[in-house]
């Protein structure tokens, strides 16, 4: 095809003046643009890279944010006024927000309908269930450190500002799976947020308290199996196919 | 043989898309061609791996694609270019790039230079480092095109490469076919004649989910003769032939 502005340069030259017949300066070009182009990457992707033994799942795993910045910016939005409404009524809300918002994102990390490369991603030698995994870290990472924020500014007990990472969990496998085995973000969505509100209004009917859910530690070992059931249909539902005939 | 295929189909419910499809082929740009539902992009997909056959067998860069380990082999000698191509709206060009370079796992003291090739190759060094949302449909597909080729692929497979290039694209880019074809295997699916006439060594047209012909567009060319088949060129008066007959 056509080359850029630099190649056209190196052309023209080569026709204007002599110069060593044995140097390539389309070659030298190009190793000037690869120079000139080069992306550092920055600390966490290097240790990520480091930790996940892959440059492409440490690439993966640090582009998600800017990959769904609508995402993170309801986020914020959504703990802030959590934060807002904890401190004015002394109900601990960001903990019933933080996994519901969680497991939306969650729902759009990945997937066809999603991602707009999901087909291409899906033909490259670092599995697609690979990319999904860092995804939902990333996401899962992101969502506990503004979650842990928010909740520590808003002074609420240690047990409820931790107490919420469990049932998160919970909630985001469960977006997950029902997002990959329908192959439909708002289908995740629509799970996640239904059982989370199933999950705080039993919760309330039960225990008294709006949130008891994320109170009430004797849930935690049931939110654990919950999510590794969760996990298990995540890992089925993306299992590469076997065998050709 | 880098491509070996044998009775593979390919059912989606009650359609089988493809129909028991035998191909070999080597080195060289390969044409596919077909009207609209033939089954090329499901042949396609299956030969990128991205879906598995129903039944048949296919071996690519002589691996089985249905073992783990030699489908990530072929993978990484793998070009694919797929019909509905997303990107990553904040993306540079060289980052959408670099990105697809890594998955593919291409030793990361390669990419670089690897990533600026592929650039320049495709004539976008000057938009290098732009966000893909301020390209054009015509550039966004020669980045698509980019990341194909950014690891040198032994096996290339585009599927309506040229949608959206002008002319002048067009031609650079058959020529860009005809040189990388000289090491790979180049297969194009298209609907556009010419690019097959201009660009391709062999030549499989497909009907309904089997190949109902396959050849050099020469020989294409000559199933014309002797008939009334439609078309303003010659290999278009060839193909509406061959249609006719598989038809009848």
């Amino acid at each position: 095809m056509t080359s850029g502005d630099g190649t056209r340069q190196v052309h023209e030259h080569q026709e204007r003046g002599p110069g060593p017949d044995d140097v390539d300066l389309g070659r030298v070009w190009v190793g000037v643009a690869a120079q000139v182009w080069r992306r550092h990457p920055g600390a966490v992707e290097r240790l990520a890279g480091h930790l996940l033994r892959s440059p492409g799942l440490a690439r993966a795993l640090v582009t998600t944010p800017s990959l769904l910045l609508g995402w993170v910016i309801a986020t914020a939005v959504v703990l802030l006024a959590g934060l807002l409404a904890t401190l004015s009524t002394g109900t601990p809300y960001v903990a019933l927000f933080a996994p519901a918002v969680a497991a939306v994102g969650i729902a759009f990390a990945y997937g066809p309908g999603t991602d707009h490369t999901w087909e291409l991603s899906c033909s490259m030698a670092v599995s697609d269930r690979m990319v999904l995994l860092v995804r939902a870290l990333a996401v899962f990472g992101v969502n506990a450190a503004l979650g842990l924020a928010a909740s520590a500014a808003s002074g609420s007990a240690t047990a409820v500002t931790l107490g919420w990472l469990v049932p998160m969990t919970a909630l985001c496998a469960l977006a997950l799976a029902a997002a990959t085995v329908a192959r439909s973000a708002n289908v995740g969505v629509a799970a996640g947020l239904l059982g989370w509100t199933i999950t705080v209004l039993s919760g309330q009917v039960a225990a008294g308290r709006l949130t008891a859910a994320v109170t009430d530690t004797t849930l935690w070992p049931a939110y654990l199996a919950f999510a590794s059931c969760c996990a298990a249909i995540v890992v089925y539902s993306t299992r590469t196919p076997r065998g050709t005939s | 043989m880098n491509v070996e295929i044998n009775d593979l189909t390919r059912r989606f419910g009650r359609t089988e898309a493809v129909a028991g499809v035998t191909m070999q082929t080597g080195p060289g740009v390969f044409g596919l061609l077909g009207p609209n539902g033939a089954g090329k992009t499901s042949l396609l997909r299956m030969m990128a791996t991205v879906i598995a056959p129903t039944s048949g067998r296919i071996r690519l860069l002589g691996r089985d694609p249905g073992q783990y380990g030699q489908r990530r082999q072929i993978r990484r000698r793998l070009g694919y270019v797929p019909q509905n191509l997303g990107y990553y709206p904040r993306f540079t060009v060289v980052e959408f790039v670099e990105y697809f370079a890594l998955l593919k796992e291409m030793p990361p003291a390669r990419v670089h230079h690897a990533v600026a090739a592929a650039v320049e190759r495709v004539g976008l060094g000057d938009k290098a480092t732009a966000k893909l949302r301020t390209l054009s449909g015509g550039m966004l597909r020669r980045v698509g095109i980019a990341q194909a080729i950014v690891n040198d692929p032994e096996l290339l497979l585009l599927d309506e490469p040229t949608a959206g290039l002008d002319p002048e694209q067009r031609v650079a880019f058959r020529a860009l076919l005809r040189d990388l074809g000289q090491r790979a295997t180049v297969m194009v699916s298209t609907h556009l004649v010419e690019d097959v006439g201009a660009a391709c060594t062999q030549v499989a047209l497909m009907d309904r989910g089997k190949i109902v012909f396959q050849g050099t567009p020469q020989e294409l060319t000559a199933r014309a003769e002797g008939t009334t088949a439609a078309g303003d060129a010659p290999l278009e008066r060839g193909y509406s032939a061959v249609l006719s007959q598989a038809r009848s």
